[in-house]
């Protein structure tokens, strides 16, 4: 250290303390006990996704413009990413932190632009799959678990025949779904990026248990996502007289019913009941919608409802049919006044009959859509069987070759990314048993979870990076919510009701490439960094450097956690010093 | 050219003026005028200058404080409270001989809470190696503003332009604004004394153990005694281009004075009516106006009061137990003088309250009619019906 009394011809002399000595020699991490780290977490959206895409890493390569990287990322854990940008109810959006703030990101909208934008800019598949190992799975069903399990498996390296009883792919989401909510075309598009993977299909080629009882020859394994094709029959009478609306949703995607007049009664509170409302409007029906509880108990999504009631369909709610009659070219529904009981029933409310209050309401047709459910030899054994294997979205059955079964026969929740959930759980279960062994799967599966809950991770299964995330969810709380400004959610333009219910075109547009840019820039990256420097720029040591990647010099962090503080997304977190 | 301003906006003007480089406060009344014309001057461009907001006036002191130590010409205000928490800070920019200027807008302490005019909140940092220069009036304000950057520059030591809260920094007077090159040319930039450098690192600041600190704390008092005479040179250069001069106290009236009253700030002005009054009348009183506190100007106090028989300090302030803090000052100035006027010490005015010419009028018979001073200041224009006066 010197002392320098600088200019002696000033009018005062300053005697200040000055070195030039470097102050490299004052090693302040020395008096470090705690110790920041660069810590990837697990953002709520990514974990409610039962898919586990990696959502806050998908927004943040979308707002920084790379495009491909990010729709990498998503097809890592999802192959149909324009398909559940449309049809995912998106529990994402649910638990999006941003929620506390102003607006929840619309996950589903940028995850869709970015879906239609591969697929119009015809990005190839970027993935790396592992070469092929000549072992062979037979997959049932060619619905959203079955052509999942088949991309997941392939990219594996596994040969896949997909047996389809019906003449096309898809499964729920092509005769199920009507195309004003999914376009046919969106579904081929995906369904072929996952062909093109070398999976074979088989249409019209039914299975039954005879299939599977042979199929442990030829194949290393079997999945099963048959479905819940069929649907739940009402019990009363007269039940015979009553449309499928399962079925009747089939034939109009199969082009066999384009025109439907007159007055239809739909009984069903359910996706499919509204689906089927909303469909008959389209071909020209007037539609009472009948439903047993009240509007706000429908199993139905609620946005759903509220457009089937905007493009004109009739509610009529607190009414249980219990009667159905012919009259002629007509159909008499007797109902039933119902009253909310004073039991709950998970969040529904009980209904119990109101008196005798009874009334017949006329129809041309009825149609039912009260649930559907699997045919009987689908059905999978009891967990408690000694050779069953219980795991979250499938059910593993050991044997010679070990049966899987999966999606809808399965899933606690039954929804498309559900599906696609199973058909990634059994790819992985599948792959642990040909090349280790049963015994690894609970272990191997619990370090592939996304956050603690069910969702697993593709990437984490192929040791990617998501395999080294901490667990730990962010929380809104954990956010430094300083450095976010509020700003209006984004909204692509769409059909109004009396336009949408003119025809079958799709009613929600997609973003523009700004708008998708303008809404993922929304997001907080909650537990990923984004590079946004705040760490090294508050650094008070200069501790933290940036090269290719952002380093903490330990020789000079003194662990006073301003870096850890002053990140905006929980991307960092103080450890204690092991003395 | 003439312009009625306010007098924070006289402050703010001069600032732009002097072509600061860097600002940062945090708001607080009375001072927020002054600080929210420069960053409107920032934001249309007439000042190429950084304001770093910030969350707490010890961030302000501490944002300038590196900005200085950089280099760059700084700027900041505050009041009461704010001036309070910048205390640790005060001692670091004299310590570290950081030519900062700040603006004090002298306002009363809580509690109870006051936003009016007080000098105990500027009075109370008398220790912490600023030179500070009370204003009178808009011009005085705005001039000694200007002056502060040179006087700052050529000592290595902060200097504290305190004003009074409303009576100074809301009103509204003409006030000559020069122009920007005769600015130039009384202020010209030049390169920092000592400031960090880039392109030969060094560290500053550091250990000062008992064989050296001594010697600093002794060079900064040595660089506050040259204060007066690099003022003197400040006002000359000042006087040559702009036709004014102040001086470190203003002497009205004193050259036959038995009576001088004396203060600072605003109240000045009130005083130079009451004197002009009691002149009419045969008395012989007199006025100084204390414009430098620190360094205390004892060469010119003693010269301005040699011949009086009484001196009559009017303190805006008080230090508790022991009364006026002016008047203290002056005391010890004077007891070693062979030739020592009694010194009165009254204290009106706190917390806002006006001081009217009936009350310095008061001041001045009471002084005249007592034979000797009381050892406890008087309290004057206190109400009798309030508490137990």
């Amino acid at each position: 250290m010197t002392f320098v009394d600088c200019d002696a011809n000033a009018t005062t002399s300053l005697f200040l303390s000055r070195s030039s000595i470097s102050t490299e020699g004052n090693k302040t991490g020395s008096w470090r006990f705690v110790r920041p780290v660069y810590q990837n977490k697990t953002a709520p959206c990514s974990a409610a996704c039962p898919a586990g895409a990696d959502i806050g890493r998908i927004e943040m390569l979308v707002a920084q413009g790379q495009f491909r990287a990010a729709w990498e990322s998503l097809l890592m854990e999802n192959p149909f990413p324009a398909v559940c940008g449309r049809v995912c109810f998106h529990p994402c959006e649910e638990a999006c932190n941003r929620s506390n703030f102003d607006e929840s990101i619309g996950i589903h909208r940028v995850e869709r632009w970015l879906g239609d934008h591969a697929i119009r800019e015809k990005f190839l598949f970027p993935l790396k799959t592992r070469n092929t190992n000549g072992k062979r799975i037979a997959i049932a069903g060619a619905g959203p678990a079955g052509l999942s399990a088949a991309y997941f498996l392939a990219r594996l390296g596994y040969d896949c025949d997909v047996f389809e009883s019906s003449g096309e792919p898809g499964g729920i989401l092509r005769w199920g779904i009507p195309a004003y909510r999914l376009p046919a075309s969106v579904l081929n598009q995906e369904i072929s990026r996952i062909l093109e993977l070398g999976v074979t299909l088989h249409c019209d080629t039914p299975v039954d248990d005879a299939f599977l009882a042979e199929a442990g020859d030829r194949y290393q394994a079997i999945f099963v996502g048959c479905g819940h094709s069929r649907s739940m029959p009402l019990n009363i009478p007269g039940t015979e007289l009553a449309g499928d609306g399962l079925n009747f949703l089939y034939r109009v995607r199969n082009h066999e019913i384009d025109s439907v007049r007159g007055r239809i009664g739909v009984i069903g509170g359910g996706n499919t009941a509204i689906d089927v409302a909303r469909t008959l409007i389209r071909l020209g029906a007037e539609v009472l919608l009948i439903y047993r509880r009240r509007r706000q108990d429908m199993p139905a999504f609620s946005h759903e409802v509220e457009m089937a009631v905007a493009e004109g369909i009739e509610l009529l709610e607190l009414a249980a049919p219990i009667h159905i009659e012919s009259s002629g070219e007509r159909f008499g529904v007797t109902l039933q006044r119902m009253k909310p009981g004073e039991q709950q029933l998970s969040g529904r409310c009980q209904v119990v009959p109101d008196g005798q209050k009874t009334k017949t309401i006329h129809v041309d047709q009825v149609f039912m859509a009260i649930g559907a459910e699997a045919e009987d030899i689908w059905a999978p054994p009891a967990s408690s069987q000694e050779n069953v294997l219980r795991l979250s979205h499938c059910t593993v059955v050991q044997g010679r070759s070990p049966i899987i079964f999966g999606g809808d026969l399965t899933n606690p929740v039954q929804s498309v990314t559900d599906a696609i959930a199973s058909g990634k759980e059994a790819a992985m279960a599948i792959d642990l048993i040909i090349t280790e062994s049963v015994e690894d799967i609970p272990g191997t599966l619990e370090s592939c979870r996304v956050g603690k809950g069910p969702a697993l991770s593709m990437d984490a299964f192929l040791m990617g990076e998501r395999r080294n995330r901490s667990s730990r969810l962010v929380n809104y709380t954990d956010l430094n919510t300083d450095y976010f400004q509020n700003l209006e959610a984004a909204s692509p333009p769409a059909l109004s009701p009396a336009q949408a219910r003119k025809s079958f075109d799709e009613i929600d547009g997609t973003f523009s490439a700004r708008q998708a840019m303008d809404e993922a820039g929304r997001c907080f990256n909650c537990g990923i960094c984004n590079g946004c420097d705040n760490c090294r720029l508050f650094c008070p040591e200069l501790a933290v450097t940036l090269e290719d990647d952002r380093t903490i010099n330990l020789d000079y962090c003194k662990g006073c956690g301003v870096c850890v503080q002053e990140c905006p997304r929980s991307a960092m977190a103080l450890e204690e010093e092991r003395s | 050219m003439r312009q009625v301003l306010e007098g924070s906006h006289a402050v703010s003007e001069a600032v732009r003026l002097a072509r600061v480089e860097v600002m940062s406060a945090y708001p607080i009344t009375p001072q927020t005028h002054i600080v929210e014309a420069l960053s409107e001057f920032c934001a249309d461009g007439s000042m190429n200058a950084r304001f770093l907001c910030v969350e707490s006036e010890h961030s302000a002191m501490a944002a300038v404080i590196g900005a200085s130590s950089a280099g760059a010409r700084t700027f900041t205000a505050t009041s009461s409270q704010g001036l309070a928490l910048m205390h640790e800070l005060l001692h670091w920019a004299s310590g570290a001989r950081l030519p900062i200027v700040m603006a004090e807008v002298n306002r009363a302490l809580a509690p109870g809470w006051n936003i009016w005019m007080d000098q105990t909140d500027s009075l109370a940092q008398r220790d912490t190696g600023w030179i500070q220069l009370y204003c009178e009036d808009g011009q005085d304000v705005l001039d000694t503003t200007l002056q502060a950057f040179r006087l700052a520059e050529l000592t290595n030591l902060p200097v504290m332009v305190v004003l009074d809260a409303f009576f100074l920094s809301h009103t509204y007077e003409p006030v000559d604004v020069p122009d920007q090159a005769s600015v130039d040319r009384f202020l010209p930039a030049g390169p920092p004394r000592a400031c960090l450098n880039a392109s030969e690192p060094f560290a500053i600041g550091q250990m000062a153990p008992p064989g050296v600190y001594m010697e600093m704390r002794h060079d900064i008092q040595q660089g506050m005694s040259a204060v007066p005479g690099c003022f003197d040179r400040v006002e000359n250069d000042f006087e040559t281009i702009f036709g004014r001069k102040y001086g470190p106290l203003e002497t009205v009236e004193c050259h036959d004075a038995d009576i001088i009253l004396v203060m600072a700030g605003t109240a000045v002005s009130t005083c130079r009516q009451v004197v002009s009054d009691l002149r009419h009348q045969g008395e012989k009183a007199g006025l100084v106006k204390l414009k430098m506190f620190r360094p205390f100007p004892i060469e010119q106090i003693r010269q301005a009061f040699g011949r009086a028989k009484k001196i009559a300090v009017v303190d805006r302030n008080v230090s508790f137990g022991i009364g006026g803090i002016f008047a203290q000052e002056i005391r010890a100035a004077l007891c070693n003088t062979a030739e020592k006027p009694p010194v009165y010490s009254y204290i009106t005015g706190l917390g806002g309250r006006d001081v009217t010419p009936e009350m310095l009028a008061e001041i001045y018979w009471t002084t005249k009619n007592s034979p000797s001073p009381s050892d406890e200041s008087i309290w004057v224009g206190l109400n009798k019906e309030l508490g137990r006066s």
